[in-house]
């Protein structure tokens, strides 16, 4: 009877069998959860930049997180690709998209920031995964075409209005701008790593944006090789070449200000737009911080991660090329030449 | 220190059965033998219908090639002669049984009187043949003639007994209820060999084999038991022998190459039982598990028994399953039959339901995370190479090294983007052999 049983169910589910190549199982982590992490890595960053520049900074997030996914909900429509907002990629582009913006720029400027991220930049080139510059951070470079907007920064705990674009505030210099002509900002160090600088809504905190990093590390989201590299780099090369007639502490303030710290744990680590090799991967940190210096000494503007990491994207697929690892047990091809010519023919 | 290789994945164990006692399967009604159990060619009946078989009895036999013979592992009457197709599309002659239930054993079959050190190589290279011995682990690849290519070429001899996937525990169970079968067998891998020094592999998450084959072993100058890291695919001949001696095997080339010899544990035991009992390869352990069974066990079952027959031994379904699996969730085979009889590469028959296994998304999207690099065993780039079969560039495919790829599925199983990485190399690889067939 029971055999019976277990042979009437049997022809039922047999029909139903899924039977596919192996291998069978798979780990429980998805795009969806490892974007998850960033978010929540990004997380205390995002808090202190709203504690330190109050909820207009809040909306300005909110504004490019909105648009972002609007704009991949629309576009994967349109162009018909893979509808992918539950994998939380937009989610992430706009955040860090935020986190880039000043606290004083209008509303519109995330939203338009956001489009240009997701529609140009992602969805046209095919998609997650397809895009070879960096979405976020190409969108923030698109913004500087309003420069004015982009480069005025306000001092932490400046009271703006939520939603006007009257921003009734004076600029101050960035620690940044200090540093580039070769003088100690007047900020303390303490104050630069803890976050209490003028800068980006989600730049200003490098303890909070380490303590994030750290959080990907031990999770294994990214390898701990591009921050290390990117940040080594430029540490090495302020404290080496520093401007002025500066000793260590000036090497210390570079690193703490500005988006280095954002930039090499949360930007350049982009999956996408990163080598995947571990050798690769050390290249382009030391590419990434290297162009930072650079930038920032000689170039027009004092802040060049952004500017650094979108070149080294550039890069990737030739890095990767040459970092290709030996497979195990490789063997040197033999010339064409001799192998014909002695035994195959 | 447990030893390892660069790269590897570690999924949750999920061994069950692994306090599980071997338990005898009741017999079955009918038996169903294919006439094709290892790689080469596939043996012809040497019965008809009608026939009476005793237990033990050969009923299929290689004319000529690579093969060994298949024997009958109950007595009764031959009722059916099919064919019948398997999931990778192979026809493959069976022989349907009837189990009179008496287990008649041939008359012919008899042990080896005198001291197995007696014996001299070909004499037991004769009868591992004979008896019908292919690797048990699931490759199938008939013993002898692993021990013809090998005799007087290698000098290090591994027994395997890594048991590296997920669920399986039958290798891990046969050494602790049965390890004397393991030792002699090994020793008479050597004799075959004519090596006086052996390796015995063993994950380090099987602690209690590791003590017990030290303690047997101990003050054995012939033996060393090597404990392995539990890492996926820990098993594999190049790993394991990278892993032990430090040595990549050159790629196109086979472990003789380099010297050395594998053997998987239930094989090192069968050629005990056939040269010192004279049985033939007609039973095996199975390791029967997954969410969709009610109790999972280790069972000694007839080879050609019913999975059906398993499965109610193991007090039914409690689930549906989505996928039935012979062999391991990483390198097995999903079947579509409950009925499909165990085979001598069979060792464990998995029943998953939807939680526990996976379809692969049809439009999945690579993030280029590079997980699937740094779990490769092989040192390739996987991402690259399924990108470039995608795109149907076997060109690039060839120069990123695909021909290496061993097809362990590491990188397929990291893959956050559920990308089938591994069936995208695979149906390269096949391309690429095509193309150079024509080409020559």
């Amino acid at each position: 009877m029971k055999k019976r049983e277990l042979n009437r169910s049997a022809n039922d589910f047999d029909k139903m069998l899924t039977v596919s190549p192996n291998p069978h199982i798979k780990s429980s982590e998805t795009t969806t959860s490892l974007m998850l992490c960033v978010i929540i890595a990004l997380a205390p960053a995002t808090v202190w930049g709203v504690y330190q520049f109050g909820l207009r900074a809040l909306m300005i997030i909110l504004v490019s997180i909105v648009s972002c996914v609007a704009s991949e909900a629309l576009s994967s429509l349109i162009f018909k690709l893979k509808f992918s907002i539950t994998d939380l990629s937009a989610v992430v582009t706009g955040l860090l998209l935020g986190l880039n913006l000043p606290v004083s720029v209008p509303l519109w400027m995330p939203a338009v920031g956001g489009v240009f991220a997701i529609v140009i930049v992602k969805q046209l080139f095919g998609g997650i995964g397809k895009n070879f510059l960096n979405p976020a951070l190409c969108a923030r470079v698109f913004l500087f075409s309003w420069a004015h907007e982009m480069t005025f920064f306000t001092a932490p705990k400046t009271a703006l209005p939520l939603f006007s674009s009257e921003i009734d505030a004076v600029s101050t210099a960035t620690p940044l701008a200090s540093l580039n002509e070769g003088l100690l900002p007047s900020t303390p160090i303490l104050d630069l790593f803890i976050g209490k600088q003028p800068g980006c809504i989600g730049e200003i905190s490098a303890m909070l944006l380490l303590a994030g990093g750290l959080f990907l590390i031990i999770r294994k989201v990214i390898s701990i090789r591009i921050p290390l590299a990117f940040i080594g780099t430029v540490f090495a090369l302020t404290y080496l070449f520093p401007l002025g007639d500066q000793d260590v502490h000036f090497a210390v303030a570079s690193v703490f200000s500005g988006a280095l710290f954002l930039g090499a744990f949360f930007m350049a680590t982009d999956y996408t737009t990163s080598p995947c090799t571990p050798i690769g991967q050390i290249i382009y940190g030391v590419g990434c911080g290297a162009l930072t210096v650079l930038i920032r000494y000689f170039g027009g503007y004092p802040e060049g991660v952004s500017f650094a990491i979108l070149i080294m994207n550039l890069f990737v697929w030739f890095i990767d090329k040459f970092t290709k690892p030996k497979p195990f047990g490789f063997v040197k091809p033999e010339k064409p030449k001799k192998a014909e010519g002695g035994e195959a023919k | 220190m447990s030893l390892t290789f660069i790269g590897g994945i570690h999924p949750r164990e999920n061994k069950n059965a692994k306090n599980k006692p071997i338990e005898m399967l009741p017999p079955p009604k009918t038996i169903r033998l294919q006439m094709s159990q290892h790689i080469g060619v596939h043996c012809t009946p040497t019965v008809s219908v009608g026939d009476h078989v005793y237990k033990y009895q050969c009923i299929g036999r290689i004319t000529a090639g690579l093969g060994v013979p298949v024997h009958s592992s109950v007595s009764g009457t031959v009722t059916e002669i099919t064919k019948s197709v398997t999931p990778d599309n192979v026809e493959k002659q069976t022989v349907v049984i009837d189990n009179d239930g008496l287990n008649t054993p041939d008359p012919s079959v008899c042990g080896y009187d005198g001291p197995l050190s007696g014996l001299s190589p070909e004499q037991i290279i004769d009868i591992v043949r004979e008896a019908g011995i292919s690797g048990m682990g699931g490759a199938t690849f008939p013993s002898y003639a692993k021990i013809n290519s090998a005799a007087g070429k290698v000098s290090r001899l591994i027994i395997n007994c890594c048991e590296c996937e997920p669920y399986i525990c039958a290798n891990y169970r046969l050494m602790i209820e049965d390890p004397d079968a393991v030792i002699n067998g090994a020793k008479l891998l050597m004799k075959a060999l004519g090596l006086r020094r052996c390796d015995i592999a063993i994950e380090d998450n099987k602690k209690e084999a590791i003590k017990l084959f030290t303690k047997k072993l101990a003050g054995n100058p012939m033996f060393t038991v090597r404990m392995m890291k539990t890492k996926y695919p820990q098993g594999d001949e190049r790993q394991l022998i990278y892993a032990i001696y430090n040595i990549m095997i050159p790629q196109g080339k086979l472990p003789a190459d380099v010297g050395c010899v594998i053997f998987n544990t239930e094989t090192t035991a069968a050629v005990y039982r056939a040269v010192a009992l004279g049985i033939p390869l007609c039973e095996r352990i199975v390791t029967v598990d997954g969410d969709c069974v009610k109790e999972p066990k280790n069972i000694l079952c007839p080879i050609g028994a019913p999975l059906s027959d398993l499965v109610d031994f193991c007090g039914g379904l409690v689930k549906t399953p989505k996928k039935i699996i012979f062999g391991g969730p990483m390198m097995g085979q999903a079947q579509w039959d409950i009925h499909a009889p165990v085979s001598k590469g069979t060792s464990a028959a998995l029943l998953l339901s939807s939680a526990q296994t996976t379809e692969y998304e049809h439009r999945s999207a690579c993030i280029r995370c590079g997980k699937c690099v740094s779990v490769c065993p092989m040192h390739l780039m996987p991402t690259y190479l399924a990108s470039f079969s995608r795109t149907y560039n076997f060109d690039m495919c060839e120069k990123f090294g695909v021909m290496s790829c061993v097809e362990c599925g590491s990188c397929t199983y990291v893959c956050p983007g559920s990308v089938p990485i591994v069936q995208l190399i695979r149906s390269a690889k096949v391309r690429i052999k095509e193309n150079r067939a024509k080409k020559s």
